[in-house]
């Protein structure tokens, strides 16, 4: 089991971020399996047809058409049978109260998207190294609210 | 009758015999016939002398019936006379008892009237005091003060009036005094008369003791007659000794009357103690009465006083109405500007809400292309660094640099707009924890200014604490920032609560009580003209090649202290520090 991938589902209307993310995706070291859809409509319709078999977690862009993220992650976290999976909210802007309001409302982590490239695959290895460690054995256990934001750690590298 | 007999001779011998006979026969009868009628006639002459005397003895016990019948009606009448004077002196010792309690309680109540008109007097001097602090309502307190003159005119009349009703009173009393003396007499000479009466009394039982025993010899000839006065007499003896039991009882009576008499002496004594001090209350309340007088006189002339104090009141109460009326037209004027100025700020504050939200909306959405270019070039530095020229690489980096400028733009902008959008949540704050944290955020640059920050005896301010942090964090990073080179940066940060007015700052409220928080710093300062322009958006005193930044952290500053209601200003000149004052309410 320790060599099944993780399974990552990606949901950004934004194609230069999409990008970004499977590029640093494929720089790591750590084997994955990326799924991307473009809105939230899109996202629901993936969960429910995959709800038998759900990725291991869901990085979750807040500004999205038709459906943007809050309201995907109500969604999930109203649903039975979608409530387990872990939402990493992945977000250019970084609002307190937005960020308060996203933990309160179910979110697993919130990262900002970095501006710098490095700073990206840093943050993203984080994330997939938490979750890597944590998947074989669920239910995750939800992180404090001092904990909520990632932030890039630079004493892991170099 | 001889003539009848005739006929028969021989038979009238025998006849005459026998009339002889007869007639002897008839004068013996005659003779005792004769007798017999003197003795008639003897005992008629003795009845009718005996009757006579038993008409007469008749006639003197029917006028000794009626002599004892008036003298009993006259028994009786006295006695029902000495029942109605002791009923009468009953009557009279009741009611001089009662004359008595009326007089306690006319003491009584002229006590009371002393002691209200002592607490009268005090009213008197408080209502004076009173007087003075109604100034103000001098109008209703004169009219006031009149009627109550009025009224004690009036007390005082009452008063005069009382005290010749006291003198009255006393009059009356030494006239009944002297009657009850004049009813003691009386008694006394009553006690006499009655004491003679039943002397008098005592002679006539003995008379008729007297009597009885003629009537007793007289009884031997009348015995119906006697048994009856011995019945009589019985009864006469019974009232004798009831006379005498009643006269002990008058002895008695006599004896309680001289009692009763001596009792009223010392009442009279006692009366006559209570009159002589009626008469020092009463001349006590004629110079109660005189002080009254005095006071009146007194309060007339305040009165004439307040009436003229009135009068300059009415006239000064004209004046303001006048200059109200006038303060009215002004006031509607004000309040017609104020009303027009509110409908300015109210469409500034919109407008000013509306550019806010713009300014947020537009940052907001300017990141993520910004940020994308941002990581366009580091991918490209990372992964072309060897395909590019050294121009390439160079021209790449300022781009890099450039971008990171318009990042920090950006996240000054949003901090700035956010000032004003967020909710406002005040909570008291102690300032030095606020500094505290700041600095240790600040401490790498802290380290190498080589900055002394001496924060101390800071009060405890009510504050929306996340933005008071900002405005410390600009302010302070701001001092380290333009700090003198190769002079260890100082900043002292002081504060203390004062009224609006001890502070020179027009801004202020005189009355409202505010924290004044310094920020000193001994950098290069700036002229100070720009002691106004430091605080507007985007305003830069150096080039950012010198001093790096975006020209938003004061005027983030001067928002943070304007949704505080307070004000801040600086002072400098150029190398000289800076001072920050700023001002929020306490």
């Amino acid at each position: 089991m320790k060599s099944r991938p993780l399974n990552i589902l990606l949901a950004d209307d934004d194609k230069d971020d999409r990008f970004f993310f499977k590029m640093a995706l494929d720089a790591l070291s750590t084997p994955t399996q990326l799924e991307t859809v473009a809105d939230g409509e899109k996202l629901m319709d993936f969960l429910v047809g995959n709800a038998h078999q759900l990725p291991d977690v869901l990085f979750l862009d807040l500004n999205m058409p038709r459906k943007n993220g809050f309201e995907c992650l109500s969604e999930i976290k109203r649903s039975k049978i979608l409530q387990q999976l872990p939402v990493i909210i992945f977000s250019t802007s970084f609002e307190q109260e937005v960020v308060n309001l996203l933990y309160v409302n179910g979110a697993q982590y919130f990262m900002r998207k970095p501006a710098e490239f490095s700073q990206l695959k840093k943050i993203i290895q984080q994330t997939v190294e938490l979750f890597s460690s944590n998947h074989i054995s669920m239910p995750i256990v939800s992180p404090t609210r001092e904990e909520f934001v990632l932030i890039v750690q630079n004493s892991l590298t170099d | 009758m001889s003539t009848l007999e005739s006929p028969v001779p021989h038979d009238l011998a025998q006849a005459c015999v026998e009339l002889a006979v007869e007639k002897e026969k008839n004068d013996k009868l005659v003779k005792a016939l004769h007798i017999a009628n003197k003795e008639i006639a003897f005992q008629i002459e003795e009845k009718g002398k005996r009757a006579e005397e038993l008409s007469i003895a008749n006639k003197e016990l029917a006028f000794q019936k009626e002599e004892k019948g008036k003298r009993a009606e006259e028994l009786s009448i006295a006695n029902k006379e000495l029942v109605f004077q002791d009923e009468e002196k009953g009557k009279r010792a009741e009611e001089l008892s009662i004359a008595n309690k009326e007089l306690v309680f006319q003491d009584a109540e002229k006590g009371k009237r002393a002691e209200e008109l002592l607490i009268a007097n005090k009213e008197l001097v408080f209502q004076d005091k009173e007087k003075g602090k109604r100034a103000e309502e001098l109008i209703i307190a004169n009219e006031e003060l009149v009627f109550q003159d009025e009224e004690k005119l009036k007390r005082a009349e009452e008063l005069i009036i009382a005290n010749k009703e006291l003198v009255f009173q006393n009059e009356e009393k030494e006239k009944r005094a002297a009657e009850l003396s004049l009813a003691n007499i009386e008694l006394l000479s009553q006690n006499e008369e009655k004491e003679k009466r039943a002397e008098e009394l005592v002679i006539a039982n003995k008379e008729l003791v007297f009597q009885d025993e003629e009537k007793e010899k007289r009884a031997a000839e009348l015995i119906i007659a006697n048994k009856e006065l011995v019945f009589q007499n019985e009864e006469k003896e019974k009232r004798a000794a009831e006379l005498g039991i009643a006269n002990k009882e008058l002895a008695f009576q006599n004896e309680e009357k001289e009692k009763r008499a001596a009792e009223l002496g010392i009442a009279n004594k006692e009366l006559a103690f209570q009159n002589e001090e009626k008469e020092k209350r009463a001349a006590e309340l004629g110079i109660a009465n005189k002080e009254l007088a005095f006071q009146n006189e007194e309060k007339e002339k305040r009165a004439a006083e307040l009436g003229i104090a009135n009068k300059e009141l009415a006239f000064q109460n004209k004046e303001k109405e006048k200059r109200a009326a006038e303060l009215g037209i002004a006031n509607k004027e004000l309040a017609f500007q104020n009303e027009e100025k509110e409908k300015r700020a109210a469409e500034l504050i919109s407008a000013n809400k509306e550019l806010l939200a713009f300014t947020y909306i537009s940052s907001h959405d300017l990141q993520e292309p910004l940020r994308k270019i941002q990581t366009f070039v580091t991918i490209i530095l990372e992964n072309e660094m060897e395909n590019l020229s050294e121009n390439g690489k160079h021209n790449f980096q300022r781009m890099q640099l450039a971008a990171g400028r318009m990042q920090q733009l950006i996240d000054d902008l949003l901090a700035f707009s956010r000032i004003s959008t967020t909710e406002l949540k005040f909570e008291t704050t102690e300032l030095q924890i606020i500094i505290e944290e700041v600095k240790t955020e600040l401490r790498d640059t802290i380290l190498e200014k080589q900055a002394n920050i001496n924060a101390t005896d800071l009060c405890p301010v009510n504050i929306i604490a996340f933005q008071f942090r900002q405005l410390m964090y600009n302010l302070i990073s701001n001092a380290l920032k333009f700090s003198n080179p190769g002079i260890p940066s100082q900043i002292i940060i002081e504060s203390r609560i004062d009224k609006g007015s001890q502070f020179n700052n027009a801004n202020l409220s005189p009355e409202k009580n505010y924290c004044h928080i310094m920020v000193n710093d001994n950098g290069i300062g700036f002229e100070p003209h720009f002691n106004e322009r430091i605080f507007e958006v985007f305003q830069k005193l150096h080039g950012k090649e010198v001093y790096a930044g975006t020209g938003i952290g004061l005027a983030i500053v001067k928002k943070i202290v304007e949704n505080h209601n307070g004000s801040i200003t600086a002072t400098s000149e150029l190398n000289k520090g800076a001072q920050f004052n700023i001002y929020i309410p306490a």
